[in-house]
C-alpha cells in the first residue's frame, strides 16, 4: 500500500467568506509545518544569535505572533490606536525585540523562555486572528483600510491585503527560522 | 511632505478567474520586493555561504525559478513530468538544492551574476502568468496525482500549488534578507 501525502488547503468551517477561510487555511499550513521544524529546540537554540544585532528564532516566533494579533487588530476588528497586544499575548507589541539595535542581544523579556512558551503565543494570535476572520464578509475584504504608520507614512490598503500580508509575512519569517536553526545545527557558534 | 503607500491587491486584468488572478497579484508583489532587495548584489556575494553544506543567495533565487517552473508545469498544467532546462535554463541537479552536508554551491552557478538570475526568475514568471490567465475557478479544485521515486503518491490541487507557490517564494526572500544581513555583519565585503 503506498504512503499517500496529501497537500490541499483545509478550510476552517464557521466562516462567513470562503476566502477569508482561505487566509486562515493557509497560516494554519503554516503553522503546522513550522511547529513541525521547530520541535526539539532547546532554549538555548531558541535564544542563539548567529552575531550581535541579528534576531534570534526564539525573537522570530514572538513577532509571528505579535504581528498576527496586531494585524487582526488593524484589519478584521477595525481597531484604532493605540494597539495593544498584552491582553492577547501575555507579552506586549515590543517585546520581541524587532528591530534589534545594531550589536544588540535579543531581548529580556524572552530570556531563558521554552519551546512551549512560543507555541502558546502562535496558539494564542491564531485563536484571536480566526474568531476576528471569521466574521468577514466578501464584501469586507473589499473594504479600505487607511493607517498611519510608525515613521509617518500613510498606508492605504484593504482587508484582503492584510490578511495575504499575515500570511506572507509569517512565512518570510518561518523561512529565516528555518535557516537559523540548519546554521545553529550546523554551526552553533557566531560568525 | 507625506508620503503614501498603497497595497490594494487588485485582481490583474486578462484572469479567466479572480480569485487566480489575486493569487497573481500577490506573486507579483513578492517578486518586486525580491528584486528590489537583491539589487546590486555582486556575483561574490550571491556566491557566498554562511559555512559549508549552506545554500547562497544565488542558489535561492534558482531554487525559486526552478522550483516555479517545475510547480507549473506539473501543477498548474498537469504535465507528468516538467522540462525546466527548456523552460528557464535550469535543471534540477543545477539547482543544487537540497546541499551535501560540507558542500560548495552547485558549479553550474559558478561565476552568475545577477541579471541571469533575474532572466530565471523571469522567465519562470512569464510561463505561470501565461497559463494562470486561462485558469477558472473550477480549476482550482482540480486535484493532481504524482508519484514520488520512493513509490509515495502526492496528491495536491492546484488551488494548493498557488499558495505553496506564494509561501514558498514568501520563505526563501525571508531567507535571503537573512543571508544578506549575515554577510554585512560577517565582514564579507563584495569586491
Amino acid at each position: 500500500m503506498p504512503t499517500v501525502e496529501r497537500e490541499v488547503l483545509v478550510m476552517p468551517t464557521g466562516f462567513a467568506s470562503r476566502e477569508a477561510a482561505s487566509f486562515i487555511a493557509q497560516l494554519d499550513d503554516q503553522s503546522a509545518r513550522l511547529r513541525d521544524d521547530t520541535r526539539g529546540l532547546t532554549p538555548e537554540a531558541l535564544a542563539w544569535q548567529p552575531a550581535p544585532g541579528m534576531n534570534t528564532i526564539g525573537m522570530l516566533l514572538a513577532h509571528n505572533a505579535i504581528v498576527e494579533a496586531f494585524w487582526t487588530q488593524v484589519g478584521p476588528l477595525g481597531l484604532q490606536k493605540p494597539y495593544e497586544v498584552m491582553s492577547v499575548l501575555g507579552i506586549g507589541m515590543d517585546d520581541d525585540g524587532m528591530p534589534i539595535p545594531e550589536d544588540g542581544e535579543p531581548p529580556a523579556t524572552l530570556r531563558g523562555k521554552d519551546l512551549a512558551f512560543y507555541d502558546d503565543l502562535l496558539a494564542r494570535a491564531r485563536v484571536y486572528a480566526r474568531e476576528a476572520a471569521s466574521k468577514l464578509t466578501d464584501a469586507d475584504l473589499e473594504r479600505e483600510i487607511v493607517r498611519t504608520r510608525r515613521d509617518g507614512v500613510i498606508h492605504e490598503t484593504t482587508m484582503r491585503w492584510v490578511l495575504y500580508h499575515m500570511v506572507e509575512h509569517f512565512a518570510g519569517h518561518y523561512g529565516q527560522i528555518n535557516l537559523l536553526t540548519h546554521q545553529y545545527r550546523l554551526v552553533g557558534t557566531r560568525v | 511632505m507625506t508620503t503614501t503607500l498603497q497595497t490594494l491587491l487588485e485582481v490583474p486584468p486578462g484572469f479567466r478567474s479572480d480569485a487566480v488572478g489575486r493569487f497573481m497579484w500577490q506573486l507579483d508583489e513578492q517578486r518586486r520586493r525580491l528584486l528590489a532587495d537583491t539589487r546590486e548584489l555582486s556575483v561574490e556575494a550571491l556566491a557566498w555561504q554562511p559555512a559549508p553544506g549552506m545554500n547562497s543567495i544565488g542558489m535561492l533565487l534558482a531554487h525559486i525559478a526552478y522550483a516555479e517552473s517545475h510547480l507549473t508545469q506539473v501543477g498548474l498544467e498537469g504535465k507528468p513530468t516538467s522540462d525546466t532546462k527548456a523552460a528557464i535554463g535550469i535543471s534540477e541537479e543545477e539547482e543544487g538544492m537540497p546541499l551535501v552536508e560540507g558542500a560548495a554551491p552547485s558549479p553550474a552557478l559558478a561565476g552568475r551574476d545577477l541579471t541571469w538570475f533575474d532572466q530565471r526568475l523571469a522567465r519562470a514568471r512569464n510561463h505561470t502568468r501565461e497559463v494562470a490567465l486561462a485558469l477558472s475557478d473550477a480549476d482550482l479544485l482540480r486535484e493532481v496525482r504524482r508519484q514520488r521515486p520512493d513509490g509515495t503518491q502526492r496528491v495536491f490541487n492546484v488551488g494548493w500549488v498557488l499558495y505553496h507557490l506564494l509561501e514558498h517564494e514568501a520563505g526563501h526572500h525571508g531567507q535571503i534578507n537573512l543571508l544578506r544581513h549575515l554577510q554585512r555583519v560577517s565582514g564579507f565585503v563584495g569586491p
